[in-house]
């Protein structure tokens, strides 16, 4: 009974995560601008990752090498959003055209 | 004669005439106030071009993209690959069975041999750096004349053209993140933690999956990844194009000597001095862990000089 639920939250973990990378990979084609991409990219790193990171210890079994798998959500939460930052602060600084239509917008 | 238009002739014209777009970017990068203005006309020239094309000139081209069959045919391809991959993965042996890959006589060797004649626990290390290290050489030669062409090609060093020069770093200023404290603050925890694990997968290589290009490529990450955050002059207290010269030439004349004797002598195991100690200390495997060193260092110079020759063509 136990191992059965156990399986049965391992798949569920792991089709929320690639349901989630699948949205993101979408997300990026489907999108226009490079801000408006960033956003499902940001997304498929942190919680498409530790979903399913989560139904890998889930499968496994907590042991030692679940501080690994933890470990590299982690680096991943540290690194991606920096990442994100960046690309937007770049797309902010090159992209002057863009920005600059969309402020009249706003104005108007 | 008239001027025809298929791919040959225009290669044949390109290898007469050089890359016309290149040659016409740098003039107009020269002549530029600053770099802010440089873009919004590079901007302006690409709408226009954008406009005149959406007149019909592209058009053709982009409809074939859109067509069904082309879509199809996309779509079936990339599922029958997913689906042999993963038909591939399900058949692979499990993780960790004993009598996994012996099929073959060479590989009942290396699984049987490795240990006692080159100390090292890691079966992989031991043959790409003993059994097979004239092709690991070869590799790491391969990095480093990689690197040199790069910066014969890219490199402003000793450029005599000063305009050139002083754009190139005006650009740099221009996109460098200069200064930002998200970025810093994440690499003030990430880029020790990443250099001592580089050293770490360097130096255990031979008792641990990795070795000398992995641990040196991610060394190499983590220079670039301090050099993001703080700066040139910041990176410049510890690593210059002195040091890169110095270090990678050293690196390899030192693997270069180290496996041109194995090699001189036969390549059989002589008496070198140096005593394979215990199987499974880090001071073991006799002369691979210093060769472990020296391909990673190798290939962490590679990487940053790489990284920067394509970002400002100097160190």
């Amino acid at each position: 009974m136990l191992e059965y639920l156990r399986l049965f939250l391992f798949a569920v973990l792991l089709l929320a995560g690639l349901i989630i990378q699948l949205t993101a990979v979408l997300g990026v084609n489907r999108f226009r601008f490079a801000v408006n991409r960033m956003h499902p990219a940001g997304m498929a790193d942190t919680l498409g990752l530790l979903l399913m990171a989560l139904s890998a210890v889930v499968y496994a079994g907590f042991d030692w090498i679940t501080l690994k798998i933890l470990l590299v959500v982690a680096l991943f939460w540290i690194t991606s959003p920096v990442c994100s930052h960046l690309i937007g602060r770049l797309v902010r600084e090159t992209d002057e055209e863009h920005f600059e239509a969309e402020a009249k917008e706003w104005k108007a | 004669m008239k001027k025809k238009n298929d791919a040959f002739s225009r290669l044949l014209d390109w290898l007469e005439n050089g890359d016309q777009a290149l040659d016409t970017e740098m003039e107009d990068s020269l002549s530029d106030a600053s770099p802010a203005e440089h873009i919004k006309q590079k901007k302006k020239k690409k709408a226009d071009k954008r406009k005149t094309a959406s007149k019909g000139a592209s058009a053709p081209r982009r409809a074939y993209a859109d067509s069904w069959w082309y879509r199809t045919c996309a779509v079936v391809i990339c599922l029958s690959l997913i689906g042999l991959l993963l038909f591939t993965a399900l058949r692979l042996p499990e993780f960790g069975t004993a009598d996994t890959l012996i099929d073959s006589e060479l590989t009942e060797y290396y699984v049987e041999h490795t240990l006692e004649e080159t100390g090292a626990v890691n079966i992989v290390t031991g043959i790409i750096l003993d059994y097979r290290g004239f092709d690991t050489l070869g590799e790491s030669h391969v990095l480093f004349i990689a690197v040199c062409t790069v910066l014969l090609m890219l490199s402003v060093r000793g450029e005599k053209n000063e305009a050139l020069r002083l754009k190139a770093n005006e650009y740099e200023r221009h996109f460098e993140p200069e200064d930002d404290l998200i970025l810093q603050s994440a690499a003030r925890i990430l880029s020790p933690l990443t250099l001592v694990f580089g050293l770490y997968i360097i130096f255990n290589g031979h008792l641990s999956p990795g070795g000398g290009f992995s641990g040196g490529a991610i060394l190499g990450a983590g220079l670039i990844l301090y050099q993001n955050a703080f700066g040139y002059e910041k990176t410049e207290r510890f690593f210059t194009y002195k040091t890169f010269r110095w270090v990678s030439v050293c690196a390899l004349l030192f693997y270069s000597a180290a496996k041109g004797y194995h090699f001189f002598t036969g390549a059989n195991h002589l008496e070198n001095g140096i005593s394979p100690g215990v199987a499974g200390n880090i001071l073991s495997a006799g002369l691979l862990l210093p060769l472990n060193f020296a391909v990673g260092c190798v290939v962490a110079c590679t990487m940053y000089a790489l990284y920067t020759m394509f970002r400002k063509g100097e160190f």
